[in-house]
């Protein structure tokens, strides 16, 4: 299922507005490590369907979210809580590094 | 990248076509990390992470190669605020910036020039005498002449320094032993690449002491029915092309190995008959004329038997199952089972007379 692209307004009413708890993935197109991250991030999203959302941002397209959040280099994957940052993980990450943050930043 | 046929393509979008292409011939893909394997039996297993299981007759490993992690302090936890391992990806991160290359071969040089395009300042870091650099002479000429490069020589990294962000690296002079400390906000790692082939260590394939599988001719490793392809095999130029170059021989040579596997099974393990697996080599002349004596006795004699013929050059692994080092020899089967061995006499009499005693 592939992730819903945020851009600088979409990004503040869903993670800061809405409050979703969510992860959003942080790619450019001609990375090679983003384009292993953001097919498992597809795979991975129906299992947290209503749960935990799941968002796709390029950074090429919306240069001010990712020097909002100071980031050096992509893949980042930012997970938010609340409207709260509550951490990442970078680069080329196993999908249970994932699972395992999710489960962290819902408090299960 | 650099492929016949493509003037200008990136890497992904090569393979993209190679997949479609594959699966116009109904190949299946499927996206999975395999763990473990056990290739000690004729169907060899593989498992996934997600608890897959396959067996196959032929396995071909083409699991390329990664880039190497010197597990230095920092390194892993400033990933992403800082450390970086691709300049395309994130070189534009570093805008005005102060930046650490480490290595010195060709990606190192390459992406650090290419890094020069944003950061302010560029500072490599080199293990060798000054002045030499482990990549080609007309990038390290352009280096040289690049004036936000800088060069560290005779040097590595210790650790990689900041809390939240890279704030900056450990030098250790190698001559020395003496260790600095260089603000920077970025530090790229370009330290060679190493063969991902860890999950087969303990397979029983053989491989170099840096990982990489040794094959023939025919990409064939050590183990029956295994083929290495591609980045993970020993070989002297690393790309697309000779990755795909081979993979062809490997398809091909898997493909005739499992024919003659298949042909074994059904014309000679299955046989009602009994089997003469006769072991002959062209270049052995006794082993010929072994070959015509044995072809008469049998034809002089009743339908109980089957001759059935080894060329010992080609099938070396028949030649290994059945433990046969020298030609002619003979190794008589009854429904895939070793009974004797014949002795592999010139004498039309005493040839004869072991089948004699295998009838009785
Ligand atoms: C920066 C860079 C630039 C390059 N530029 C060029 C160029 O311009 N031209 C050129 O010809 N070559 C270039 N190369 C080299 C080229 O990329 C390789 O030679 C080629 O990709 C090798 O193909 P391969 O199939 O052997 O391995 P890879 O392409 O590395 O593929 C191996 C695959 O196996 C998978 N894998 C590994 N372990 C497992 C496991 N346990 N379970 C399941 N899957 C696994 C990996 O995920 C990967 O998908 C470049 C390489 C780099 C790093």
């Amino acid at each position: 299922m592939s992730l819903e692209q945020l851009n600088s307004n979409r990004f503040e009413e869903i993670i800061y507005d809405n409050c979703e708890p969510s992860l959003v993935i942080f790619s450019r197109k001609d990375c090679h490590v983003c384009k292993e991250i953001v097919p498992m991030l597809e795979e991975m999203k129906p299992q947290y369907e209503g749960k935990f959302g799941f968002y796709y941002v390029d950074v090429e397209e919306d240069k001010t979210l990712f020097q909002r959040f100071s980031l050096k280099g992509v893949p980042q994957v930012l997970f938010f809580r609340e409207g709260e940052y509550r951490g990442k993980v970078a680069g080329k990450v196993e999908e249970e590094s994932i699972e395992e943050k999710i489960a962290e930043v819902l408090g299960v | 990248m650099n492929y016949p046929g493509y003037r200008q393509v990136s890497g992904p979008d090569l393979m993209k076509d190679f997949q479609k292409h594959a699966e116009s011939f109904n190949v299946e893909f499927l996206k999975e990390e395999v763990i473990s394997v056990d290739f000690s039996q004729e169907d060899k297993l593989i498992k996934t992470k997600k608890g897959k299981e396959f067996t196959a007759k032929a396995v071909i490993l083409a699991c390329g190669s990664e880039p190497r992690i010197l597990n230095i302090p920092g390194e892993k936890t400033l990933r992403g605020s800082g450390v970086a391992y691709c300049a395309t990806c994130d070189a534009e991160f570093f805008e005005g910036e102060e930046v650490v290359v480490v290595g010195s071969g060709d990606q190192a040089i390459e992406e650090g020039m290419y890094i020069t395009k944003f950061a302010r300042k560029v500072t490599v870091i080199v293990l060798h005498d000054e002045g030499i650099l482990d990549c080609n002479k007309v990038s390290a000429e352009r280096a040289f002449n690049n004036e936000k490069m800088k060069f560290i020589w005779n040097s590595t990294i210790e650790e990689v320094l900041g809390e939240e962000n890279v704030e900056g690296v450990k030098i250790k002079n190698l001559k020395t032993g003496s260790s600095s400390e260089l603000t920077c906000q970025g530090v790229f790692f370009f330290v060679g690449m190493i063969p991902s082939t860890r999950f087969i260590n303990n397979s029983g394939i053989e491989m170099d002491k840096s990982g990489y599988i040794p094959v023939n001719d025919r990409m064939e490793t050590n183990l029956e029915g295994i083929y290495a392809v591609g980045d993970n095999r020993v070989k002297y130029l690393r790309q697309v092309v000779s990755a795909a170059g081979d993979g062809a021989t490997a398809a091909v040579a898997a493909e005739r190995y499992i024919e003659e596997l298949n042909d074994f099974h059904a014309n000679v393990l299955q046989s009602d008959k009994k089997i003469l697996l006769l072991f002959f080599n062209v270049l052995v002349n006794e082993s010929l004329e072994f070959s015509t004596l044995l072809e008469t006795i049998i034809g002089e004699n009743s339908n109980d038997y089957k001759l059935c013929k080894v060329d010992m050059s080609t099938k070396k692994n028949l030649a290994e199952k059945y433990e046969i080092e020298e030609v002619p020899a003979v190794v008589v089967l009854d429904k895939g089972k070793v009974i004797k061995q014949l002795d592999c006499s010139m004498d039309k009499e005493k040839l004869k007379s072991q089948f004699d005693a295998i009838s009785c």
